[in-house]
């Protein structure tokens, strides 16, 4: 760390009172967050003050804080000091925080390194890693920041996935987080505690024959109060997808069950499911399942439920015209989106305001995106004028970023970023919008910060390690709702 | 779960469909349009790989189609054919990525050695997925041999007939879009000439008269 005149005469007078202290020595010469004053590139980046930003790298299995105000990481945490061989930190959703340079809270998950990026089907590679979900801790009150483990969820619930992880907002706001799997087709929802409860967990399963989905509501051990899916206990296929293996063939009951995402002012979350092009909307009030979306163009706007029997709701799900990857509303939560995409590649717009979800209509579709690049992931404004959508690619394409205007659902806007793009999130003064890119966990790899009014990149900073999420630290409740739990 | 389907549970207008729309959709595209591959990074239309996600398997009565690449156990090159003709055979298709499907080739041996006698019994790896890491293209079939020899072991099979097929899922040419198969294990019951007698998707509670 360098130190500026400014800081060095601070320093040198503390030193100097105390009589006998170095510098070297000195609490406010080496504050734990650094004030970039007098450096060449303070005034570029101060304008993101306010703003840390939460980096898990994939493939460097490790979690960054990063001040995006001065650049600088305030804190890293590796999860090998967890005693995992080669730990894969996927997803990662933060607790709100007024001042996050002193400390919040945040979940990350994890899964094994068995994916197309490495030989799963070698002996040598099926145990390394595994399925983790952590509630973890940045602690930036000291002299010396750090991010420490609170609760190893998976062990204290029984129940490991190793996919989106959001938290929930509106009516169910300070009350609830959801993890997810499409390894294992679950999904489970915990209080916020330090060491979690169960509130409720689903298990998606399809019936190939009678074209019928099943939804589930599993429970834990009557004695333990656990389930018994710790590690790979459960998991349906040794890697999650990827875009296009929807198509591959797996287990036949897989459906590839993604994210739950929150509706920021009604009490209902949506249970991503990949492989089916649907999203099952639950009523967060009974975790009841009200309605099965089906969001392909030429699909109907829902799929009839069969019957309900104990705790399974039984949908008909007689065709599927495409998969679909993330989907979630949009801020204000009139709107909810879906990613479309490997068959179609359009991204489907429902009304979400009615109370019953079997209401919701798809009103247009964002098209135009062609057979390269696939609407994956979407990132959220604070007044909902825009939804930004990352358009994935395969090698050797890029993919790019777009912005879509939500009175036309027109693209009016979109960036090459770089090299396999990947999640969207909005700073907290809502000017900004960040996204990574992770290149193929290999290549370049780096965070592009988007003007939101003027649509110039402002920032483009290094990221090694393949980032293949992240998120801004939201400063309230609210602005959680324009994080990562409306929309993954 | 028992997930079975036989000729009489098909829907011969859905195939029909199905077919239909595969066919004109290949058919309306110009020449030289790319079709979905893993070179360009160009994605499939529905059209292109049978109209939906879950298409039907190779139904029953017709010849299943075997003119795909499958490489022995020593990584040579087999004709797929050769190996079912002439035989009444079961063809079993699985991924080593999908435990459910592994672990029931030890039972659908199990089960063929005692109530199905002079059955020809042939497993087929139908993915290189992630083989290509440690060595690039030249190691995908090394590789995924040496998974089939490490199941083989590990499941204490019997049976020597056990090959690898390559498959692009994206693909209009790809194994598993050629034969329908979105579910594993698929097994397919083969009279002497190739053709499908029985379609089985899915773990099997397998009785006597299934084969």
């Amino acid at each position: 760390m360098s130190i500026n005149r400014r800081q060095f005469m601070k320093g040198a007078v503390a030193a100097g009172v105390a009589g006998s202290a170095t510098m070297l020595n000195s609490g406010s010469a080496f504050a734990a967050v650094h004030n970039p004053v007098g450096e060449a590139q303070a005034e570029l980046f101060g304008k993101f003050k306010g703003n840390v930003v939460l980096l898990p790298s994939k493939y460097g299995g490790y979690v960054q804080a990063m001040d995006l105000s001065v650049p600088e990481t305030l804190a890293w945490y590796s999860y090998g000091l967890h005693g995992i061989d080669m730990p894969i930190p996927h997803h990662i959703a933060s607790m709100p925080s007024a001042d996050p340079y002193k400390g919040f809270d945040f979940y990350q998950t994890m899964q094994p390194p068995a994916s197309p990026y490495v030989n799963e089907n070698s002996p040598e590679w099926r145990n390394r890693g595994d399925f983790k979900m952590f509630k973890m801790r940045y602690d930036g009150s000291g002299k010396q920041n750090s991010i420490s483990v609170v609760n190893d969820i998976g062990e204290t619930t029984g129940m490991s996935l190793g996919v989106h992880v959001s938290i929930g907002v509106g009516e169910n706001a300070n009350k609830y987080v959801a993890f997810a799997d499409g390894q294992k087709d679950m999904v489970l929802i915990t209080d916020l505690g330090d060491v979690p409860k169960t509130v409720k967990a689903f298990r998606c399963d399809y019936d190939p024959i009678a074209r019928q989905l099943n939804i589930s509501h599993i429970f834990p051990d009557a004695t333990t109060g656990k389930f018994d899916f710790v590690g790979r206990k459960g998991m349906k296929t040794t890697h999650e997808a990827m875009l296009g293996e929807e198509l591959m063939p797996a287990d036949p009951t897989a459906v590839f069950v993604d994210a739950f995402t929150w509706h920021p002012t009604l009490p209902f979350g949506a249970i991503l499911i990949r492989r089916l092009g649907c999203c099952a909307i639950v009523d967060t009030r009974t975790w009841e399942v009200v309605a099965l979306l089906s969001t392909a163009k030429g699909s109907p706007d829902n799929f009839p439920l069969v019957k309900q029997t104990g705790f399974t709701w039984t949908f008909a799900v007689p065709s599927v015209l495409t998969p679909l990857h993330e989907a979630g509303f949009i801020t204000s939560g009139d709107y909810f989106v879906a990613c479309n995409n490997v068959l179609q590649n359009n991204i489907a717009v429902y009304r979400s305001t009615d109370e019953n979800p079997n209401k919701w209509k798809k009103e247009t579709f964002v098209e135009g995106f062609g057979t390269k690049y696939l609407p994956l992931h979407m990132g959220n404004v604070p007044d909902s004028r825009f939804v930004y959508f990352t358009m994935w690619a395969r090698k050797p394409n890029n993919g790019y970023i777009c912005k879509v205007d939500s009175k036309t659902w027109q693209v009016v806007a979109k960036w090459d970023t770089g090299p396999d793009p990947h999640t969207c999130d909005c700073t907290v003064d809502g000017k900004y919008m960040t996204t990574v890119y992770s290149g193929h966990q290999a290549g370049q790899s780096g965070l592009v910060v988007l003007n939101v009014e003027n649509d110039k990149i402002e920032a483009r900073l290094p990221c090694p390690g393949g980032m293949h999420d992240h998120v801004v630290v939201p400063e309230s409740w609210e602005g959680l709702k324009f994080s990562r739990s409306t929309s993954v | 779960m028992k997930l079975q389907v036989r000729h009489d549970r098909s829907s011969g207008r859905i195939k029909a469909a199905c077919a239909f729309v595969s066919l004109t959709g290949l058919l309306a595209l110009p020449m030289g349009s790319a079709l979905a591959d893993s070179k360009d990074g160009t994605f499939p239309t529905a059209e292109q790989v049978g109209g939906q996600v879950y298409i039907d398997p190779v139904a029953v009565g017709q010849k299943l189609p075997t003119d795909f690449d499958t490489y022995d156990m020593n990584g040579q090159k087999v004709d797929l054919g050769s190996v079912v003709q002439g035989r009444r055979s079961l063809v079993v298709f699985f991924i080593s990525a999908v435990p459910v499907s592994v672990n029931e080739l030890a039972a659908i041996e199990d089960f063929t050695q005692k109530n199905a006698k002079g059955i020809n019994l042939v497993m087929v790896n139908a993915d290189t997925v992630g083989a290509a890491l440690m060595g690039g293209p030249k190691a995908v079939i090394p590789n995924s041999v040496k998974t089939m020899h490490f199941i083989k072991k590990e499941k204490n099979l019997k049976t020597t007939k056990i090959y690898v097929a390559p498959n692009d899922a994206l693909s209009a040419d790809g194994v598993s879009t050629r034969l329908g198969i979105r579910g594993l294990p698929t097994s397919f019951l083969l009279d002497e000439k190739g053709v499908v007698q029985k379609v089985f998707v899915g773990p099997q509670k397998w009785k006597k008269g299934d084969i």
